[in-house]
């Protein structure tokens, strides 16, 4: 009988290893920084009135396709959500199943004064703050923000990813560093409730 | 140009007061008539609802356009008002004419749906559940509209329900 060797492999490690490999060179981290800083497809969320400058943003005049951004209407295939004003309780339940659904790396800018810290709507016993539904990256702030604003934020954004590697450390730890990760304390969809 | 035929509508509403008065007296129900600044709310006791809001049905009032709540804490009632008007009748559409009840304050309040009369009142009889908890018996879908569950619970727009009042200044850290 002859004297062989088997070699046995882990495939989990060697995977690990390959990633690491790869987007550990430093062109490959640029490159998915890159791609993804000009590829923000905001979801079609409309919470509230601000929607108006979010459409006039994407409208001929400032073209909000020519910094790479392209409103989208399914959460699969996109990656920013831009929560336009007022969030609601009823809402913020949309907000939070829209965004478990997109695909990582995602980011999301919180647009006029309801969603900073309630605007109109402060102390109403319906509205909850998007920064307990979900992290958010950029605040702007106005009552609606002009078209210009929302470009300029989708700019500031693009920055960040690149100058932070927010994209390629996220794809490469399973989370970016630089923000803590939420989860709503609240009952939002009100699937705890009992007798109602 | 096509003109719309002119029509002079404080006759129209005393033209539908009327026609509501008769339908409702030939039937033997008891209601009161209160005026105000342009419109006219008939009252009637809870045992009369049904039976009023058929003869008004029978009478022309063929929908209901909205339906509003008032709450009275101090009296420890609800008030009511179903807002008819009409569609079909040309004589009386345009009018509208309330049809009003009143309910006790308490926990479970309840009056009986008119969603059997008019199914046009099954949303506003919806709303008024989930921001007052006024209960209608026999309304065939009786869930929240606008608000979830929990926040329903709360009853918001009743008169002692407390909103939250935050400090500007909460959360922040003091400072020397
Ligand atoms: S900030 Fe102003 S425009 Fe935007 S949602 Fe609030 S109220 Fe509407």
């Amino acid at each position: 009988m002859q004297e062989g060797k088997a070699y046995v492999g882990n495939l989990d490690v060697t995977a690990k290893r390959a990633r690491d490999i790869l987007l550990g060179k430093v062109p490959l981290d640029k490159v998915v920084d890159w791609a993804t800083s000009f590829s923000l497809w905001p979801v079609h969320l409309t919470t509230s009135c601000c929607s108006t400058e979010f459409a006039a943003t994407f409208s001929p005049r400032v073209d909000g396709e020519q910094f790479g951004a392209l409103p989208w209407v399914g959460p699969r295939q996109t990656n920013l959500i831009i929560i336009e004003g007022t969030v609601t309780k009823k809402m913020a339940c949309a907000v939070r199943l829209t965004w478990e659904q997109m695909p990582a790396p995602k980011f999301a800018i919180a647009m006029g004064a309801c969603a900073l810290d309630g605007g109109l709507f402060y102390n109403s016993y319906n509205i909850v703050k998007p920064w307990q539904v979900i992290p958010i990256d950029i605040y702007l702030p106005g009552c609606p923000p002009r078209p210009e604003t929302l470009a300029r934020a989708i700019v500031t954004l693009q920055r960040k990813i690149r100058s932070k590697k927010v994209a390629s450390t996220w794809v490469r730890e399973g989370w970016r560093g630089d923000i803590e990760p939420v989860i709503p304390k609240e009952d939002l969809c009100g699937w705890a409730a009992k007798s109602i | 140009m096509l003109q719309a035929p002119s029509r002079d509508y404080s006759s129209v509403l005393g033209l539908a007061l009327e026609k509501a008065k008769n339908a409702l007296s030939s039937k033997g129900i008891v209601f009161s008539v209160e005026e105000g600044k342009g419109f006219y709310d008939i009252i009637v006791e809870r045992e009369y609802l049904v039976a009023g809001a058929t003869a008004l049905k029978e009478a022309g009032f063929d929908h209901v356009v909205s339906l509003t709540v008032t709450d009275y804490p101090k009296e420890k009632k609800f008030r009511l008002v179903y807002h008819l008007t009409s569609y079909l009748d040309y004589e009386i559409a345009g009018a509208i004419i309330g049809l009003g009840v009143e309910v006790p304050r308490s926990d479970r309040p309840s009056v009986p749906s008119l969603t059997q009369v008019w199914r046009s009142a099954e949303f506003q009889e919806r709303e008024v559940y989930e921001f007052f908890g006024i209960e209608f018996e026999g309304h065939p879908d009786l869930r929240p509209l606008l608000l979830t569950p929990p926040v329903a619970e709360l009853r918001p727009l009743r008169k002692d329900f407390v909103v939250r009042e935050e400090n500007i200044y909460e959360g922040v850290p003091k400072s020397g």
